[in-house]
């Protein structure tokens, strides 16, 4: 009996270190942030359609939205406090839905999304200059109800918003009940990297949003334009790759790999008790 | 069965307890990485199997109900137990296994330094304007202003505009914050803004303007004394 016992303690010592391992090990990070999440759908993207029943698969991100306070002209107070986020893919397009509650349709309602583009930082801002850090562009996705299009943009500072001149983004605002749902429809990815952001299915990228209700005051002025809008910080975006069952292989491995050790631990301590 | 197993069990149970709820709770300490107290017990079960073969008479006091119990002989009752470990180890394992391999799902991590070093400029500098009641008035009267819609008018970082920002505006009535800070640091933020910051403190993300295209500098050191004064805290200063 104590002739195998020395190979046999080996094998438990490793296998107890291992167990104790499991056991002391950080539990998985707690998420952090928000995140717009476009599953990947069969079939067309509801581009034409903010009802689409289709939609129902998103789940939605909400957003709280602040007044424009960070650069001249400000704005002290904006309507839209909260926006609501659904996305969906399918492969070649993205399609982004905006929802958020306004009590008055008009003509200078707008909405945008923006995004980073290529791998430099760029400020939610505009993209403005940073004094230690060399930031990159942003890519604006803009729509405003009496233009019924999306059109697509670029700036690098302050005062350099400019239209691309290659159109890429749709855009369809639908308004009922004192709600707008906005679509934004583009390419996952364009020929032009320079200036668009390009999506890749299952990586986070940064996102911001825009709106500005076009309710005239009593003196026929746009109370919210340009800069006097709503505005969120930098979030996430990401469309869902396809679905990824490789953890569950793995894990079938591993309990195979470990009920062995403990078949192959047994049968020894059973043997060296019998010799 | 099992008395010479009791021993070791109830030590590295105590181990485990020190490093994981006593440690962290002696003053100037902190909570142990899970890695550093995995390291730690290794180091104790190490201790306890040389501890336990020394000579063959405590070798087979300690590896023969450990045997007894892996093979299930006449060992009772506790086979109930036994069918439990054997069972449990292989889920546990497929578990890890599938928590360590599986795509994240969640964004990036960020790590931002809340107060990143200031540039060499703007360390040491002191407040230009006396401190009268006269000044800490004005000084209050432009943070109501410029500053309050943020950093709110009970300067706790809640003003009707905070909402929507990531980072949120800082509370100053907060210990850990302006109070932590000197006169010359709240100078540099305030006069160059969120884009000011250094890569660590990601200036991408931050709202604070770049008060320096609007406002003079003695505006800006009266709301330094202003907001001292208003959210009841001090400058930190080096005796």
């Amino acid at each position: 009996m104590k002739h195998g016992l020395s190979k046999i303690a080996t094998g438990v010592v490793a296998g107890v270190l291992l167990a104790m391992g499991f056991l002391v090990a950080e539990p998985v990070a707690a998420q952090e942030g928000i995140a717009v999440r476009a599953p990947m759908v069969k079939g067309s993207l509801p581009a034409d359609d903010p009802n689409a029943a289709v939609w129902a698969s998103a789940i939605p991100a909400t957003f709280p939205m602040s007044p424009q306070v960070h650069w001249p002209n400000r704005i002290l107070e904006a309507t839209v406090r909260d926006l609501s986020v659904r996305a969906l893919h399918d492969g070649t397009n993205v399609a982004i839905l905006l929802e958020y509650t306004d009590p008055s349709e008009d003509p200078d309602d707008a909405a945008a999304i923006e995004f980073m583009v290529g791998d430099k930082k760029a400020h939610f801002a505009h993209g403005q200059p940073m004094a230690q850090v060399e930031g990159g562009p942003v890519n604006i996705w803009y729509w405003k109800n009496k233009d019924a299009k999306g059109v697509d943009m670029n700036a690098k500072g302050f005062g350099t918003l400019s239209v691309q001149p290659h159109q890429d983004v749709k855009a369809k605002g639908a308004y009922a009940n004192g709600t707008w749902k906005v679509v934004f429809t583009r390419p996952l990815t364009t020929g032009h990297p320079e200036e668009d952001t390009q999506i890749t299915t299952g990586g986070f990228i940064n996102i911001a949003f825009a709106v500005w209700d076009g309710k005239k005051d009593a003196s026929g002025e746009l109370k919210e334009k340009g800069s006097q809008k709503a505005v969120s910080s930098w979030w996430y975006f990401r469309a869902e790759a396809p679905p990824d069952y490789s953890g569950y292989y793995y894990a079938a491995l591993a309990v195979g790999l470990a009920l062995g050790f403990q078949f192959i631990l047994i049968r020894k301590l059973k043997k060296g008790q019998s010799a | 069965m099992g008395g010479s197993l009791l021993k070791p069990v109830i030590l590295i149970g105590i181990v485990y307890t020190i490093l994981k709820f006593v440690v962290p709770n002696i003053p100037g300490s902190a909570p142990l990485p899970a890695s550093l107290i995995f390291l730690y017990l290794m180091l104790t079960t190490s201790g306890i199997v040389i501890f336990a073969t020394l000579s063959g008479e405590s070798k087979d006091a300690f590896w023969g109900p450990i045997q007894r119990f892996l093979t299930g002989e006449n060992i009772g009752s506790l086979q109930v137990l036994r069918y439990g470990v054997l069972l449990l180890f292989p889920l546990i394992v497929g578990w890890q296994t599938y928590n360590s391999t599986a795509t994240s799902d969640a964004p990036p991590a960020e790590n931002r330094t809340i107060h990143p070093a200031p540039p060499g400029e703007y360390t040491g500098l002191s407040n230009p304007v006396a401190k009268t009641p006269d000044t800490i008035q004005q000084g209050k009267g432009f943070y109501a202003a410029f500053c309050s819609p943020c950093h709110g008018g009970n300067f706790d970082g809640k003003g009707p505009a905070a909402r929507g920002f990531n980072p949120p505006p800082a509370n100053f009535s907060d210990p850990t914050t302006i109070a932590m800070l000197q006169e010359s640091y709240l100078f540099w933020r305030i006069k160059k803004g969120g884009v000011g910051l250094p890569i660590e403190g990601m200036p991408w993300k931050s709202a604070m303007p770049r008060w320096e295209v609007e406002l003079p500098d003695e505006w800006i050191w009266k709301i330094i004394m202003g907001e001292y004064d208003g959210a009841h805290q001090s400058p930190r200063t080096w005796e």
